[in-house]
């Protein structure tokens, strides 16, 4: 029967959708529906929508028997309520909501904190700072009575300072430091760019103290970058950019435009599984979504169905071809 | 039974169609080579509710943009009329969501403010059924007893009543009008399908 319009099977679809709602199929009849089914590519999702809804709307039964439907006026909207829970908390909200197999661990004054390819850690130290370490990074914690300082050996951590004035707290990348009171910020010390400060809330100062140059002032929302032989440089970033730069927090790699080369690349941190990609076309294709850092196989899963490639996992490797 | 599967549905219900309207409007400004916006719609459903597991899919969202994109972008390379080089693919993968969390789409109050209202608009007879048999929880058959109606009439209104609120669902809460199926684009929109149907 070729050549329904969209708007025939969805009235099909609603049709099977109220018959299935009382309850299973007789067998002549799912018969008769999965005959429908394979009729044409749209049916099963016309009927999957249509039982979507169906299922969604079983929810009503929370608006309770008194809810008269003749009787109701909609509320106002909340929208500024929403929002705030938007707005970039603290790294402990964060980890304690999706509580994504990162690892507590709360220490004195001093220690050495590292992760492993895959892992994030959360460390809470004594004067009410936590830092939240990213995969195959690494801390040194050393604290006095006059400042706080934390060297980042190698990685990335996202630092939520605890506030005091007479206490700065300081960061140490490479020749790079970054100082701050009370804030949020993130340091990202990889073997491949320059040391990059990302900063959420509050104002910190970044500068290399061997090149003698003056701190430069790095504002929430904005980056700075710190080159080998070049100076510092600092520019505003989109929010949405911020959120996406710290989902590794909550486990997770976000994607806005990347190759699928660079998403490979970016996967290839937290995880010894190699994406594969063998076809230069589909390495160029741009990819967007949020994934789990440490599942590189469902990332290529998931991609491959969107690109309509396969993804074939082997030994150590996903490979996507097309 | 049926192969297909509740649990997909309720994640689709949950994490797909409240993303709807804003796939809608994204697809309108972009050229779907003479399929309509339903046919895409209803054919990204169909690739996520055969795609293996959405467990690791955190932002239902782009991932529903995407897979309507490829729906698009491969619809556009069968017709082989289009310079293959000239398919947006690029336009069709930017996907821009302001903010792509997940938290967002988990608004629980929201969304049954959004329910009640879209029950409280359906139409006399399929409001008083669809409120019996989802806010009372009485069996399609109790309705049909309560109401004095036959069972296949009480089916009938709970599918209209399906039609409709997705129409709601689907356009943010405005119901346009359903284009018409004639003339001018009946004959292209066929061509557009008749390799669909064969694949």
């Amino acid at each position: 029967m070729p050549g329904k319009t969209a708007q025939q099977i969805d009235a099909e679809a609603a049709d099977w959708a109220a018959r299935i709602d009382r309850g299973d199929l007789p067998p002549e009849q799912d018969a008769l529906f999965q005959a429908w089914l394979s009729e044409d590519v749209r049916c099963l999702g016309a009927y999957g929508r249509m039982r979507a809804l169906a299922l969604t709307s079983e929810r009503a039964r929370a608006l309770g028997p008194d809810f008269d439907p003749a009787a109701f006026t909609p509320a106002p909207f909340s929208a500024p309520a929403r929002r705030r829970l938007l707005q970039w908390g603290s790294a402990i909200a964060a980890t304690a909501l999706f509580g994504v197999g990162g690892t507590w661990q709360v220490l004195r004054q001093r220690g050495r904190f590292s992760t492993g390819k895959g892992e994030t850690k959360v460390v809470a130290l004594k004067d009410g700072s936590v830092v939240t370490l990213n995969t195959a990074s690494e801390i040194q914690v050393s604290y006095s009575d006059s400042v706080r300082s934390v060297e980042l050996v190698q990685g990335e951590a996202l630092f939520d300072v605890a506030k005091n004035k007479s206490r700065p707290f300081v960061v140490t990348a490479g020749d790079t430091n970054v100082r701050a009171v009370g804030t949020s910020f993130t340091v990202r010390r990889l073997e491949t760019a320059p040391v990059q400060v990302l900063v959420q809330e509050g104002v910190v100062e970044v500068s290399k103290p061997a090149t003698g140059g003056a701190p430069v002032r790095v504002a929430a929302n904005s980056m700075a970058e710190a080159p080998e032989a070049a100076p510092i440089a600092a520019k505003p970033v989109p929010v949405a950019q911020v959120h996406r730069q710290i989902a590794w927090q909550k486990g997770q790699i976000a994607f806005e435009g990347e190759t699928l080369t660079e998403a490979a690349a970016e996967f290839a941190r937290y995880s010894d599984t190699r994406i594969v990609i063998q076809d230069p076309s589909l390495a160029k294709e741009e990819i967007a979504g949020l994934f789990k850092a440490t599942d590189p196989v469902g990332f290529a899963q998931t991609i491959a169905i969107s690109l309509n490639a396969h993804a074939q996992v082997g030994e150590g490797e996903v490979r996507l071809t097309r | 039974m049926s192969g297909v599967c509740d649990e997909r549905a309720v994640w689709l219900g949950r994490f797909v169609l409240p993303h709807e309207p804003a796939l809608r409007a994204w697809l309108s400004r972009r050229s779907l080579g003479g399929l309509e916006i339903d046919d895409v719609i209803q054919e990204t459903y169909t690739r996520l509710f055969q795609a293996e597991s959405v467990a690791h899919i955190h932002d239902a969202k782009n991932y529903a943009f995407q897979v309507a994109g490829s729906v698009v972008i491969d619809h556009l390379r069968r017709m082989k009329v289009v310079a293959l080089s000239s398919v947006p693919d690029l336009e069709y993968l930017e996907v821009v969501s302001d903010e792509p969390s997940p938290e967002r789409q988990v608004i629980d109050r929201d969304e049954l403010q959004r329910l009640a209202e879209m029950i409280a608009r359906l139409p006399g007879k399929i409001r008083d059924v669809f409120t019996l048999r989802r806010v009372h929880g009485l069996s399609q058959r109790e309705v049909a007893v309560r109401l004095g109606l036959s069972e296949s009439t009480v089916e009938k209104h709970m599918a209209k009543g399906f039609l409709i609120m997705l129409e709601q669902y689907g356009h943010g809460g405005k119901v346009p009008p359903r284009p018409s199926n004639l003339a001018t684009n009946e004959g292209m929109r066929r061509d557009a399908r008749k390799d669909r149907t064969t694949d």
